[in-house]
């Protein structure tokens, strides 16, 4: 017999999960459902986080950075309105699945589970974005680089639940990019790239690159990024960043592709992918 | 064992089942009120076999529980009209011959009568990208393309009453 329970605030939920170790929190289902009926997890008892109507909540706080509750869809973050910059969310979410799991699985969900082939991470990533979190002993805002920890793990602790995500503005003059090769449109990433560009008069003035699908958390090479500042997004510099990303993957031997591929591949996908962010706004990818 | 009471609304009509916290919408369709329209294909949210309207909302229904659907209205493909009758997604498939063994069309029809509900007059490109949750193991998709684009230009003309 596994309970399903519906509490109505943040804290409530909370408190439930942490009350009964082998109970899950549920969000939109489109993972934790599939292992259940794999019979991969048996959970004690299901908490449905849908009924907490702050998780649904998306807000511009004070500093410009935009607030996306944990619950908030796929399809719906598919076609927000979000400035330059951040909008790599949007990119990335937009790439997700198909229609109908991106009507059902959620950011929060999506994110909680840290599955390396997945979209939001190396976006999140990329936007330089917080996940914000509460637990038993309170609130805390983790960056994405630090939440996701390793395969399938993160920062979360026991009876902690993904509450949101924080996007912090883009800036003037900033780009960004996401795209990912896959065998099929809407198969988890064999290698994924998010890419946040900000121009000045052309030239880099910041930009954070991060690579997914090729290793148990998001790669990003700060230095190598470093190097492109002052300069344009093509060149010696992009080359090298795309190198060092390569070099610093450490990329599954799967179904989808052997690491070596993945490494192969790693260079071209970056160097496109700050392609489009140099292209003209409307013609970005 | 099951202990859940759930009331929900199945085709329009108020229905009340019991059920297990981890029992999905779709055996709670199938094995509880016998609505065998809905298809168990892979059981993980890959083929769309299952696919049903929870609030008009395409959705798994092997990836949605059940208890999570009190007070929910779901539709299913023995809802989409009266009995004997088609709608017109099911017309342009018949008409089209778009079926071969027939498990994936459930699925099929109720992704593309959710699609021709918001988007009425649905390209070519747009029917394939709405369909792309549903795998049809014949590979049939020509057909199946071919039926829910005509179905579409019906849908524009009408206003999308699908």
């Amino acid at each position: 017999m596994t309970g399903f329970r519906r509490p109505s605030t943040v804290a409530e939920a909370v408190g439930l999960l942490a009350a009964d170790a082998e109970a899950r929190a549920l969000a939109g289902g489109a993972t934790l459902v599939a292992m259940m009926n794999a019979d991969l997890v048996a959970p004690s008892a299901l908490v449905s986080l849908a009924g907490i109507a702050a998780l649904r909540r998306t807000e511009t706080l004070p500093d410009g950075s935009v607030r996306l509750g944990a619950m908030r869809r796929h399809a719906e973050n598919a076609v927000m309105d979000l400035a330059p910059g951040p909008d790599v969310v949007r990119r990335a979410a937009a790439r997700i699945a198909n229609p109908v799991v991106r009507n059902m699985g959620t950011i929060g969900g999506s994110v909680a589970f840290a599955d390396p082939g997945a979209d939001y991470p190396a976006a999140l990533v990329a936007a330089g974005a917080a996940v914000e979190i509460a637990g038993p002993s309170g609130d805390r805002a983790v960056a994405a680089e630090d939440f996701f920890v390793d395969w399938y793990t993160t920062a979360l602790g026991p009876g902690e639940i993904v509450t949101g995500v924080v996007l912090p503005p883009g800036g003037a003059g900033a780009r960004s990019a996401y795209d990912k090769l896959v065998r099929v449109s809407g198969d988890f990433a064999i290698v994924s790239v998010a890419a946040v560009a900000r121009l000045e008069r052309g030239a880099v003035a910041g930009l954070r690159v991060a690579v997914g699908g090729c290793g148990p958390r998001p790669v990003r090479v700060a230095e190598a990024e470093r190097a492109l500042l002052g300069g344009g997004l093509d060149g010696p510099a992009a080359a090298a960043l795309g190198a060092a990303i390569a070099e610093a993957a450490d990329p599954p031997d799967d179904v989808r592709g052997s690491a070596a591929y993945r490494r192969r591949v790693i260079p071209g996908l970056v160097a496109r992918a700050l392609a489009a962010c140099a292209a003209p706004l409307e013609h970005a990818a | 064992m099951s202990a859940l009471a759930v009331g929900l609304t199945v085709n329009g009509r108020a229905r009340a089942v019991l059920v297990d916290g981890r029992t999905t919408l779709l055996e709670a369709l199938r094995e509880n009120l016998g609505l065998t329209g809905a298809k168990r294909g892979c059981n993980q949210g890959v083929c769309g076999a299952c696919t049903v309207l929870l609030d008009g909302r395409p959705v798994r229904g092997c990836l949605t529980l059940a208890a999570a659907c009190e007070g929910a209205e779901v539709t299913t493909v023995e809802g989409l009209a009266p009995a004997g009758a088609l709608n017109p997604v099911q017309q342009a498939i018949v008409e089209a011959g778009a079926v071969q063994c027939g498990f994936c069309t459930p699925g099929i029809v109720m992704s593309a009568t959710a699609l021709l509900r918001e988007r009425p007059g649905a390209s070519l490109e747009e029917v394939r990208q709405g369909l792309s949750g549903n795998l049809c193991r014949c590979s049939g998709y020509r057909g199946i393309v071919e039926a829910v684009h005509r179905a579409a230009a019906g849908a524009k003309a009408t206003g999308g009453k699908a």
